[in-house]
């Protein structure tokens, strides 16, 4: 099974992938936050998270993760589109979003636009 | 309408108040927008005469059209005033995040005016327009009024997509040297700017939004950027030089052709060890950081290696090594890192700090003043006391502070105006003129001072990317100066960045422009429209006051030949080929726009 594979010490945070995601799925127009890819920052790094299974409580064990001297949320790296956040959710309908490997195949939009390698498509 | 929004905010700081306009079509189709129609409304609304940092000045912050849409490259930003260090227009290039979030706010263009009578901070967010009181952010550095801000919004989803331009102290205590400073610690780089928005008591602008860009052809659009992608990995320089370096790559290339200045411009001698591009690998650990939808991500974020960085620091650009570093005879990549952070965080602009220490050394050097009177031994090559220097004059703090006035001020302050290396009163981008004549001309003509990032003649001139030109010759640089300064206003005023010309011919766009915004540009058509703006901005810096007089170069270039190195004795020979540039331009002896010319670009009835 395909996957997308990703990197965050490859991501510069030029969220190029956003862009090519909802060019993809809106008909000519780019907005990034109807994106099913967004690329989160926390302190100094960028992590691209890719939406996922939604689930309609919160959670309730919301964690951190220490790494080095630094305290990260776990939310912000989580797939899920959970109440707790106002990522993944189509702002005019409420719906949530998933992503689809959108584009032309092999690769999905998303990847075929990171040039960083950042994000990656590998076969199990 | 495609790729632009088709709204302006124009906020007046003096009682407050906020309306939203319609963008003028006309203005958009002949100015395209970015620095292009910022210019146009701010030569139709600002009178030139007016000082500076009065509340008759403008601000405009102005994204292009391009901006936002993924577009490769389509994220910088315009801000255009008028400069109190020059005292002619200025347009400043922001690069990082903001610009596109400006779009996704709801906002081509956003026009300050007035004057706040206490410290306010623009929010722009979701739509809700306000004016926050600035007051506890006012007197902190760039990166802290970030931090704080976003803090103090409470919801830190929306802090995470919130973005900043603000200024640090320097502006904020109306220092010509000021600029501003965007997204932590990318300088905007245009000095001069930064007074203005602290005269107007603006700490910062943050914003965010939701809404949609359209694109005319997404299909299109797609299948044209994904074949610019490719293009771009198969050009030398874009794919590898700067996105593993960023601009610094330049430094031993600049060195070995004698460019690369040294000693306020005097020497381009002693043989360094420290450049290039291995020691840059050594001094830091470089991760690269992309603007929006950059493919290429030359700015280089430092890691911690040292200590003073704390991971918050940028890896000093060619600009900033340049200036800061060897024209001040320091070539420790560490102290230069520091300093460029500095900058950042005070929110100096690196070039005009960097010219206006090199005159203080000059200064002391020939004994016009001494350490004892200044109170801090400044010298070449003495870095411990510069960085010391830039944290006393951003805060006009000790005695020191009468350093931080431009170097054009401190030299006549001690009669001694030739020792000044500027052009309109701001200093020279580090590009020896003698050693490289297309870029001379370039900065001698320059509507925005002596900058090379609004004409990249260095592309053919230096690194042969389109043409094999030699540096030295003059022959057929009238021609190419035009050339890129056309295409740099057309770029800027898209909303691209100009670095990818180093791997692209402009003609690659062409596609990329049509397909996003549903028109049917030709190449020509886009530098017509580039020669347009250069001409507006022209003819609003002769109301200024400049005239063909200040289209020169310091004295020092006509008559000190270069004493070393690869360019050994030469002069520069801009006097001779400025009448050229003149007649290519359509303008008379005098340097003004001829009538003809004028008519021919739309700008005057027939």
């Amino acid at each position: 099974m395909p996957r997308i594979k990703i990197d965050h010490a490859k991501c510069t945070g030029c969220r190029h992938c956003e862009a090519a995601c909802s060019l993809n799925h809106v008909v000519n127009t780019v907005n990034p936050r109807r994106s099913r890819i967004r690329v989160m920052r926390d302190g100094n790094r960028y992590y691209p998270v890719i939406a996922g299974p939604f689930v309609d409580a919160a959670c309730t064990s919301k964690q951190f993760i220490v790494i080095g001297d630094q305290t990260y949320d776990m939310c912000a790296f989580c797939r899920a589109s959970c109440p707790q956040k106002p990522y993944f959710i189509e702002a005019e309908t409420g719906i949530p979003l998933k992503c689809d490997f959108c584009g032309i195949p092999p690769s999905p939009s998303c990847v075929r636009w990171c040039n960083t390698g950042a994000l990656e498509l590998v076969e199990d | 309408m495609n790729g632009w929004i088709g709204r302006c905010l124009r906020v007046n700081l003096t009682d407050g108040k906020h309306r939203i306009e319609k963008l003028d079509t006309d203005a958009l189709e002949k100015y395209l927008g970015g620095r292009g129609l910022g210019v146009k409304v701010f030569a139709d609304e600002v009178d030139p005469n007016i000082d500076p940092l009065s509340p008759e000045n403008k601000l405009i912050f102005c994204s292009g059209p391009l901006v936002g849409t993924g577009a490769i490259t389509g994220a910088s930003c315009n801000v255009i005033t008028k400069s109190s260090l020059s005292g002619g227009l200025a347009c400043a290039k922001m690069r990082g995040h903001f610009g596109a979030e400006l779009k996704f706010a709801g906002f081509d263009m956003v026009i300050i005016e007035g004057q706040s009578e206490s410290p306010v901070i623009l929010s722009i967010i979701d739509d809700k327009v306000k004016l926050v009181p600035g007051l506890e952010y006012w007197g902190r550095s760039t990166a802290e009024t970030e931090e704080l801000f976003k803090k103090n919004l409470g919801d830190p989803w929306i802090a995470r997509e919130t973005y900043l331009v603000s200024i640090g102290p320097a502006g904020e205590k109306l220092l010509p040297l000021a600029n501003l400073v965007n997204d932590r610690f990318l300088s905007v780089g245009g000095a001069g700017i930064g007074a203005v928005m602290g005269a107007k008591n603006l700490k910062a602008i943050a914003v965010k939004g939701q809404h949609s860009l359209q694109v005319a052809d997404g299909s299109r659009f797609v299948q044209v950027i994904n074949t610019l992608i490719n293009k771009l990995n198969s050009a030398p320089l874009t794919s590898q030089s700067m996105s593993q370096w960023g601009t610094a790559f330049l430094v031993g290339l600049s060195y070995q052709k004698g460019i690369l200045p040294r000693n306020n411009f005097r020497s381009t001698s002693q043989p360094l060890k420290n450049i290039g591009t291995e020691a840059l690998n050594s001094a830091f650990a470089l991760r690269g950081r992309g603007c929006f939808a950059c493919p290429i991500a030359c700015i280089k974020k430092a890691d911690v290696k040292y200590s003073a960085f704390e991971g918050k620091g940028m890896v000093p650009t060619y600009l900033a090594i340049g200036t800061l570093g060897f024209n001040c005879g320091i070539s420790d990549l560490s102290a230069i890192g520091i300093m460029s952070m500095l900058c950042g965080e005070m929110g100096l602009d690196p070039v005009a700090t960097g010219g206006n220490f090199a005159t203080v050394m000059e200064l002391v050097e020939k004994k016009a003043v001494t350490p004892e009177e200044l109170k801090i031994d400044i010298s070449f090559g003495n870095a411990d006391s510069m960085i010391e220097a830039i944290r006393l004059i951003s805060t006009k703090k000790g005695y020191a502070r009468r350093l931080g006035q431009g170097g054009m001020a401190i030299s006549e302050s001690f009669n001694m105006p030739e020792i000044f290396m500027g052009v309109k009163g701001l200093s020279l981008a580090p590009f020896d003129p003698r050693a490289i004549q297309g870029m001379g001309l370039h900065f001698a003509t320059c509507n925005y001072g002596p900058h090379h990032l609004y004409g990249y003649t260095f592309i053919d001139e230096l690194l042969n990317v389109h043409e094999n030109l030699d540096p030295l010759e003059t022959q057929g640089k009238a021609s190419l100066v035009k050339r890129h300064q056309d295409t740099s206003a057309v770029m800027d005023s898209l909303g691209l960045c100009n670095w990818p010309l180093m791997g692209l011919k402009f003609n690659n766009y062409i596609p990329m422009v049509n397909s996003c915004l549903g028109t049917n540009y030709k190449a020509d058509d886009l530098l017509s429209i580039g020669e347009r703006i250069w001409n507006i901005e022209r003819i609003f810096n002769m109301k200024a006051g400049f005239n063909t007089n200040h289209d020169t170069l310091p004295e020092r270039f006509f008559k000190e030949p270069v004493p070393n190195g690869p360019a050994e004795g030469q002069i520069s020979h801009v006097r001779e080929m400025l009448p050229e540039y003149y007649q290519l331009r359509g303008w008379g002896e005098q340097g003004e726009p001829l009538r003809e010319k004028l008519q021919a670009l739309g700008l005057e009835e027939s």
